[in-house]
């Protein structure tokens, strides 16, 4: 049980890298989005997982697995509210044509 | 290794990852970048927390703390992008 916790951090904790890297490498505002509403969400949603793996079936993991619910429920939706409100305000999209 | 050792590690790498954001939310170029990246940041704030509670035997409070700073988050992300949407100058 104490190793699948581990491994719940250990791929939540990568996955929460790999959108950190991207929101900061990433060449164009609607792909730096595309990596914070998906790879955050899932980073996230597993470390607390993992914790609630190690705490054990009491109120404390029943907290934890509601944040973990309302998160991925409500990071994808901020994130899409802030997609349509940079397209109506005229952010043009990355094109490959105009180079990097 | 204990779980209090991989608990600090696990802090120590979310405090880097947030140092990583706050360089995006200094040079992004829209406004709406700078929004991304304290999204972000928020998140991360959010494992930080419920992370702290365990290292330091308090769990109950420090995830109270989290569950609402999780919605007060979210409310502020989408009051600020509604507020912002429409705008034509969009590089502030």
């Amino acid at each position: 049980m104490k190793i699948l916790a581990v491994l719940f951090l250990l791929a939540g904790f990568f996955f929460t890298a790999v959108a950190a890297i991207g929101v900061l490498r990433l060449p164009d505002f609607y792909t730096r989005l595309h990596a914070s509403g998906k790879a955050d969400t899932l980073g996230i949603s597993l470390s607390l997982l993992g914790l609630a793996v190690y705490e054990g079936f009491s109120l404390v993991s029943v907290k934890i697995i509601l944040i973990a619910v309302f998160i991925f429920l409500a990071n994808p939706t901020g994130t899409h509210v802030l997609a349509k409100a940079a397209y109506r305000s005229g952010v043009k999209p990355w094109t490959k044509k105009e180079g990097t | 290794m204990t779980f209090e050792n991989l608990f600090i590690a696990l802090v120590i790498g979310l405090v880097v990852l947030v140092m990583l954001m706050l360089i995006r939310v200094y040079k992004g170029p829209t406004v709406y970048d700078r929004l991304n990246g304290l999204g972000v940041i928020g998140t991360d704030a959010i494992l930080v927390l419920v992370i702290l509670g365990f290292l330091s035997r308090r769990e109950d409070m420090y995830v109270d703390i989290a569950i609402s700073y999780s919605i007060l988050g979210f409310i502020g992300l989408v009051v600020i992008a509604k507020y912002l949407e429409g705008r034509e100058d969009s590089d502030a």
